[in-house]
């Protein structure tokens, strides 16, 4: 085994702990933005960063009732309460707290300050009306969530120019733990914008059964076969690959790896591949979204939740695409709410995601009674359906609900202070998300693609990936969201 | 170890597709592009609200 793979397996993440944890932090950040429907705000002190030209003005709280505060202090409080409550989720799950409060101090400033730099106007400002406002002759136009880019690139960078920097921030780089986060308190602001278009909603979350058939029953068994077929492999290395490209990344290829009773280091490799092809989709995917689907915003939602593997990089594919969609969309005076390309997105992710333990079931019953029949070897348990379940869709889900049933059901008054409350969680959201870039780009050792050996591996992802999932992910989006799009902002 | 997993990797292919991976691909694909049809005849006529 290499030096590589052993760090990676020394590093891999406990995916059952890892999930509850992203769910209890979750909830924890809504529960306290419903607290807020008391009406003492427990949230809007949290930074928030504007566009900006004069950098003075550019950090404050997310609330006006805490903007004596000022900006700085709101980032370090932010910051405090960030490494408290996530010092104490690295402490239940086993590891050195003290490595991971200081490697995350270093890392949430230098990701924090991406964003701060991603807000700039010139780099983030998109309409004429904006130019007119930051009184400026030119923008890039990468909206506020350019930030994320710069984010990811920053982390690109430092792993592969400053390696020993990279390796001493990675105890702090848990792009699954954040991004897993940030899609349950996502799942409140859903809740909210779905209760005013429950039809349009339920009609898009039925088009997401044909991601999972997608996923599980096309992608996979066509990646196996190229896997088995063209390029030889074995069993043991095609199994969890088929699941890497199809599925959904890392968790897929490791409960693959688990279910067939794969040796450990082979989908720890499989991940490693995974995550650096996700970084060149989210670096390159979202601009073609833009340019080529930004007419069609919920084909280019659907198709990303379906081409970019991995949690982290999907959603965050996602979200730069609403960004860069709704900019271009409103220079033609279109002006979409904000929240549904990201929203479809991740729900569609989040989707596949619930599956993974089904399949790994249905695979782990045909290798322990049909392929890899060993004496005494454990076979196949329904039980590691719910064992592999993705725990964090539970946190998903429950703030899902809690939305909607409020939104549905509560007061006018309460209503019309649910939207800011979760407004103000969000800005959790996004910080999480710049979280996740970064460490997604810090975990992005490209060098890896050169190592001996993995070049075969490198081949079948390529020829699978973009000469068959992006395409077929593509196609069909087309056919079940062509012509949908999110409603426009009132 | 490296030119283990390099070996490895690059080896002959020694494991034939078997029948029952052969089933478990046709039945996959099969039975992914029948539900994706199904779907989409429900999507035509029962179209986004």
């Amino acid at each position: 085994m290499t030096d590589v793979t052993q760090s990676l397996e020394i590093e891999a993440p406990k995916p059952l702990t890892e999930d509850w944890l992203a769910a209890g932090i979750g909830l924890f950040i809504v529960l306290l933005a419903f607290l807020g429907l008391s009406g003492t705000n427990f949230l809007g002190w949290a930074v928030s960063t504007s566009v900006w030209t004069d950098p003075s003005h550019a950090l404050a709280p997310a609330a006006k009732t805490f903007s004596s505060l000022g900006g700085i202090p709101a980032l370090l409080l932010t910051y405090v309460s960030l490494l408290i409550v996530l010092s104490i989720g690295v402490l239940i799950t086993g590891a050195n707290v003290a490595r991971f409060a200081t490697t995350f101090t270093v890392l949430f400033f230098l990701a924090y300050a991406s964003w701060f730099i991603g807000n700039y106007a010139h780099f983030a400002a998109v309409t004429p009306a904006d130019l007119k406002k930051f009184d400026i002759d030119w923008s890039l136009k990468l909206t506020a969530e350019g930030g994320f880019i710069i984010a990811l690139v920053l982390g690109i960078v430092i792993a592969n120019f400053l390696p020993r920097f990279a390796e001493w921030l990675k105890p702090a780089a848990r792009s699954e733990l954040y991004i897993k986060i940030a899609i349950v308190i996502l799942g409140a602001a859903v809740g909210v914008a779905v209760a005013g278009k429950l039809n349009f909603a339920s009609s898009l979350l039925l088009r997401g059964i044909a991601a999972v058939i997608e996923a599980y029953l096309i992608y996979w068994s066509v990646v196996y076969f190229i896997a088995r077929k063209w390029f030889g492999f074995s069993r043991e290395w095609a199994a969890p690959l088929a699941s890497g490209i199809s599925i959904c990344g890392v968790s897929a290829a490791i409960a693959t790896g688990g279910a067939i009773r794969a040796r450990s280091r082979i989908p720890v490799i499989v991940s490693s591949i995974v995550v650096i092809f996700a970084v060149i989709e989210v670096l390159i995917l979202p601009f073609l979204a833009e340019h080529f689907l930004w007419r069609e915003p919920m084909v280019a939602a659907a198709w990303l939740g379906l081409a970019v593997k991995s949690d982290g990089a999907a959603v965050s594919a996602g979200g730069i695409t609403e960004a860069l969609i709704n900019g271009k969309a409103a220079l033609e005076g279109i002006h979409y709410a904000p929240g549904w390309i990201l929203s479809t997105t991740a729900t569609i992710k989040v989707f596949i995601d619930i599956f993974i333990g089904v399949w790994a079931f249905i695979l782990a019953y045909i290798w322990t009674n049909h392929l890899n029949v060993r004496p005494g070897q454990p076979r196949a348990r329904a039980a590691e359906i719910w064992e592999r379940f993705p725990k964090f869709v539970v946190g998903f889900v429950l703030a899902f609900l809690a939305a909607l049933i409020t939104s549905l059901t509560a007061s006018p008054e309460t209503v019309k202070a649910l939207t800011p409350s979760i407004g103000e969680a969000n800005v959790f959201r996004v910080i999480f998300f710049i979280l996740t870039f970064f460490s997604i780009g810090l975990l992005s050792d490209f060098r890896k693609l050169w190592e001996d050996g993995f070049g075969k591996l490198v081949a079948v992802y390529i020829v699978s990936l973009f000469g068959f999932v992006v395409w077929v992910g593509l196609f069909i989006s087309w056919i079940f969201f062509g012509g949908v799009h999110p409603p426009l902002a009132s | 170890m490296a030119s283990d997993l390099h070996d490895e990797l690059n080896r002959p292919a020694v494991e034939p597709l078997l029948p029952i991976e052969k089933k478990l691909i046709g039945i996959s694909l099969g039975l992914g592009v029948f539900l994706l049809v199904v779907l989409a005849v429900i999507n035509h006529f029962v179209p986004v609200s």
